[in-house]
């Protein structure tokens, strides 16, 4: 317990040896352990002074993609060299959590990429404030490697917030345009109220049991002699549950998504709609562990009725960022049966669920983030919409942009051969495999209705004359779409190798 | 040894080549896609005549590489291709139409000529594939992407209603895959791997209970597909809207990945499952036989005429297949072969009539034999051959089916043979209408006769008809030895109810919502 109070009250170490941290700081486990953070901690530092510095003036590229890249490949020996817990055991840098951080890496990567390109007009204060735009980027995806990594209610607080206010800000980035000063507006009111949320649960919780990190509540909770039944800390489990519920945007917490989703630049769109939903479920997948097996039928039901409105949602949509925001918030249906069957197994089906919660977000990651890319090349600059009429005939005028975009939506439907089948098929597979057989074969058929949304716009793009006004859709700049076209070459490409090839990633999963 | 990687890798290969080809080179597209498939009819005939023992129930050829590993089977996924009994006769029909489709198609098909040329292939591979997958995952695969060129097909090159009838043809057959796919974990969970050969032998030892939950996964999908009768209504649409290519590889290929389906999976692995929804299976394929037959009788529209003649000649397959007889089950593997061949003939006349009167309305037609002779003279083949005339191709297969279900099912029998009468009446009606009486409408006075390249077209066809009519058992045999395999997995499964029946204390659990539980339990 006193393990956690360490943890809390930073630089507040025991009287006998007032050094010991520090020590324990320079060990070579902690420092490769938090080596991510602190590549991305630089080049965040990196980054605030040479936007000051003329003589760095055309370096903000090179250090963005280097810093992705140190925080890339440090994951990567994270993974092989795992090792453990740190900091008094209130962060984890395991294979699991280095893969978490990949996700993070890659969908940071490919936002940013697309953001790049996403200038087309010089007066948009996304072009005209990119230095702020990447320190916003880098240092949220310092708060999703954080939150995946923490293994402590105060720590994962700190990354949540280091997440999620540079995303209020990214969402209002484009202060000329009304849509997205409401979209920050409203992830900020709603954000806030849910962190509050968070933090009053974890107060019951630490009220109830007076620990604060995720192992020894879990010790705690599965004593039956314990006070694990006390009301104040069902209703803090509850509270927590509903808060991370309002980050990966599942019924009834999902409203704020389409909205948020679409009024978004669309590059940041596509950093909350991978990044950000990963985090959350990395997180809600170590938070499982507390909850009691009562509650997975509840997560199922809810999991159920979000693919439903999701689904439904977007089958009635004529925006094709809109339409992808409510199937993003179908797929965290899935997702969220998948954390069901975890709590309903145990640490065995917990450990699976999240194995295959984590491969199908790697595939979401290429999928969605390819997706919104596309709508981000086609998008009307100034309103930010994409309708479906002004995607007919798309498949003449631009056949390569036409050909992945339909790539990504037979993934994103579960047509096997693309990573987003394996994904579901691994999701699915462990709900069944935790006993949950009415929900898994409940929610692969909720799959049909997907399809049809999905299938109406490859037919507006392959099947459907143009429309008559051929101005409705910005010609193709190939300058500027450059770092656009290198991001979408990249989804495609990890779509198919987790569809084709899936071998060496699912060996990475042990 | 690489012989089905070939005959299945080579039509993809030859789109890869096709979509590299630069601009100015387009004569060649059309020259390269028939050449691949020439090839590969060629390697499937190879394969027929001399590539295959007949005695051995085995897949044969296999080609087997580890793929990936999942959760909950001890075995890895394999990449895994094979040839057996069951799939020999398919997979030489699959490679014989493809080049008649082909070359029929050079006429119609104006627009995006190269999309169409690589879906086509694309398709190609991805039907073969289905046949030759020897492993579930990889079968499933195959099955779910072989719906995407087909979609692509329907939607860019079909008729006025195209978008209507693609959707509905993809959403229903994706609402059976995803069942099928809920069916296909749980099997994987219960046996442990995904292998056929391996599937075959564990399969049949589940619990008939828990059989019958796997089984109805498994077979309502097919049903979607093949199409037994209450799934039936995407089928005429898309027929209809279909261009002819498009229609002729449904028919002939597309549909029997659905009674393939049910003979490999349903029946191969669930015997005793089989048997106890035999029954259901016969009525629905009886009542599919005069259902679908009174339905092409009603018919104003010749190539609705064709879709709706498929339904009942489809109900024949199945009544064959679930009368469990060895007898039956050969029958039905002919028929349909058969169906692919008088079909696909009855759908490129269609097409060709259709090119020249841009109609398909009965009424519009008439005395059409003294204007096209050879054209009449192809017809009528192709009519007497779907009505099951003895000496053509479609008498020996509904007779093996007949022989089969009567020892069976003598009731189902009965239906089945007045679906052949009733057959008799629409398609000797449509030819009457067609081709017969004197010539009301002017523009059929004048119509040019078959050209010679679409008698080429129609020709290997005509022959394949009079060849399995005279010759049946030249292509039951192949197919024996995996049918008598079959066949003892049933024979087994009826052993096992036998002694369940005498001794009710070792009634099998049939609460599958109890053996379900137990599963996920453990």
């Amino acid at each position: 317990m006193t393990t956690a109070r360490i943890a809390v009250t930073q630089g507040a170490p025991p009287a006998s040896d007032p050094f010991a941290h520090l020590s324990e700081l320079g060990g070579e486990g902690t420092l490769l352990a938090l080596a991510p953070l602190i590549a991305l901690g630089l080049g965040v530092l990196t980054l605030l002074v040479a936007s000051v510095t003329p003589a760095l003036a055309r370096a903000r590229r090179g250090i963005v993609l280097a810093t992705l890249a140190i925080a890339w490949l440090v994951s990567t020996r994270i993974h092989f060299v795992e090792p453990g817990d740190v900091l008094d055991g209130s962060f984890r840098a395991d294979g699991t959590s280095a893969l978490w951080n990949l996700i993070f890496v890659g969908s940071a990567a490919l936002a940013w990429l697309f953001g790049e390109a996403s200038d087309r007009s010089r007066t948009q204060s996304l072009a005209t404030h990119r230095w702020e735009h990447d320190v916003l980027v880098l240092s949220s995806c310092a708060g999703m490697v954080l939150m995946a990594g923490s293994r402590d209610l105060i720590l994962f607080f700190v990354g949540l917030e280091l997440l999620s206010i540079p995303l209020y800000a990214l969402c209002a980035f484009r202060r000329e345009r009304s849509t997205s000063l409401e979209s920050g507006l409203k992830y900020f009111l709603l954000g806030s109220f849910a962190a509050a949320v968070f933090l009053y649960g974890s107060a019951l919780l630490y009220a109830g049991t007076g620990s604060l990190s995720l192992d020894e509540l879990a010790e705690l909770l599965r004593d039956p002699e314990s006070t694990a039944g006390l009301p104040m800390i069902r209703w803090g489990l509850g509270l927590m549950t509903s808060a991370l519920l309002f980050k990966v945007s599942v019924v009834p917490f999902h409203f704020w998504a389409p909205d948020v989703y679409s009024g978004s630049p669309r590059s940041v769109t596509a950093l909350m709609a991978t990044g950000t939903k990963a985090a959350a479920f990395a997180f809600l997948f170590t938070f499982a562990a507390l909850l009691p097996s009562e509650g997975a039928w509840v997560l199922a039901s809810v999991g159920l009725a979000t693919i439903v409105v999701g689904n439904l949602g977007a089958l009635v949509q004529r925006d094709l960022p809109r339409m992808l925001a409510y199937s993003s918030v179908a797929h965290a249906g899935i997702l969220l049966l998948g954390v069901a069957a975890g709590v309903r197994g145990g640490p065995e089906a917990l450990a699976e669920a999240t194995d295959a919660g984590l491969f199908f977000l790697a595939a979401y990651l290429f999928t969605a983030a390819g997706a919104f890319g596309v709508a981000s090349m086609l998008e009307d600059p100034d309103r930010g919409t994409l309708s479906l009429a002004s995607l007919r005939g798309l498949a003449h005028r631009r056949p390569w942009v036409a050909g992945t975009l339909t790539l990504f939506l037979i993934s994103l439907g579960g047509i096997p051969l693309t990573g987003g089948f394996l994904g579901k098929y691994l999701v699915f597979s462990a709900v069944y495999r935790a006993g949950f057989v009415i929900p898994a074969a409940l929610g692969a058929l909720l799959s049909v209705i997907a399809l049809g949304y999905y299938l109406r716009v490859i037919t507006a793009m392959f099947m459907e004359e143009p429309s008559a006004n051929p101005s409705q859709l910005p010609p193709g700049d190939s300058v500027g779409e450059a770092p656009a076209l290198v991001g979408l070459a990249l989804c495609a490409a990890g779509v198919l190798v987790l569809g084709v090839l899936p071998g060496w990633a699912l060996a990475l999963l042990g | 040894m690489g012989l089905l990687l070939w005959i299945t890798f080579l039509p993809l290969l030859g789109a890869g080549v096709i979509l590299c080809l630069p601009r100015e080179r387009a004569e060649w597209e059309g020259r390269i896609a028939l050449g691949v498939s020439l090839l590969v009819a060629g390697l499937g005939l190879g394969l027929f005549f001399f590539g295959f023992d007949a005695g051995s129930a085995a897949f044969q050829h296999r080609v087997s590489v580890p793929w990936l590993r999942l959760p909950g089977a001890s075995e890895a996924v394999h990449f895994s291709l094979g040839v057996d009994g069951l799939t020999l006769l398919l997979v030489t029909l699959t490679t014989f139409l493809m080049p008649i489709v082909l070359y029929s198609s050079t006429g119609h098909i104006r627009k995006r000529v190269r999309a169409f040329l690589v879906w086509m292939l694309v398709m190609e591979t991805g039907m073969l594939g289905v046949f030759l997958a020897t492993d579930l995952f990889l079968f499933y695969c195959f099955w779910e992407v072989s719906l995407i060129p087909l979609y692509f097909i329907l939607g860019i090159w079909g008729g006025e209603r195209r978008l209507y009838a693609t959707i509905k043809f993809f959403l229903y057959t994706v609402a059976g895959s995803l069942l099928m796919l809920i069916a296909a974990i749980a099997l994987v969970q219960a046996t442990g791997t995904t292998d056929l050969a391996l599937l075959a032998e564990r399969a049949p030892t589940l619990a008939p209970g828990h059989q019958l939950w796997i089984f109805a996964g498994f077979a309502i999908a097919f049903a979607i597909k093949v199409p037994i009768l209450p799934f039936h209504t995407w089928l005429a649409d898309a027929h209809t809207e279909a261009p002819t290519s498009g229609s002729v590889v449904l028919a002939g290929v597309l549909l029997k990945l659905g009674t393939y389906g049910l003979l490999r999976f349903c029946i191969g692995l669930f015997p005793d499952a089989a048997l106890e929804a035999a029954p259901v299976f016969l009525v629905l394929g009886g009542v599919g036989i005069v259902y679908g037959a009174l339905l092409a009788l009603a018919q104003s529209d010749l190539k609705r005429l064709v879709a709706c003649s498929s339904v009942s000649h489809l109900g024949f397959v199945v009544l064959g297949l679930f009368a469990l007889v060895p007898t039956g089950i050969e029958g039905s593997l002919l028929q349909m072969v058969n169906h692919g061949i008088s079909t696909g003939l009855l759908f490129l006349l269609v097409g060709m009539v259709y090119e020249r009167r841009h109609t398909r309305a009965l009424d519009q037609f008439g005395g059409l034999a003294s204007s096209m002779p050879v054209f009449a003279i192809a017809f009528v083949i192709a009519m007497l051959s779907s009505a099951g005339v003895p000496g053509l191709n479609g008498f020996a297969g509904e007779y093996l089916i007949l022989l089969g279900t009567f020892e069976a099912a003598p009731w189902a029998a009965a239906l089945g043979v007045s679906g052949v009468v009733l057959g008799a009446v629409y398609l000797l009606m449509a030819t009457r209408r067609m081709l017969f009486g004197p010539i009301v409408h002017d523009a059929n006075r004048g119509l040019p006769d078959l050209a010679p390249k679409e008698v080429l077209t129609l020709a290997p066809l005509l022959l394949l008809v009079v060849v399995i009519g005279v010759a049946p058992s030249l292509f039951v045999r192949p197919s024996r030895a995996t049918v008598a395999a079959i066949d003892a997995r049933l024979e087994a499964a009826r052993a096992r109810r036998g002694v369940a029946e005498s001794a009710p204390s070792m009634e099998p659990g049939l609460d599958p919502a109890g053996s379900d539980e137990a599963e996920g339990a453990r």
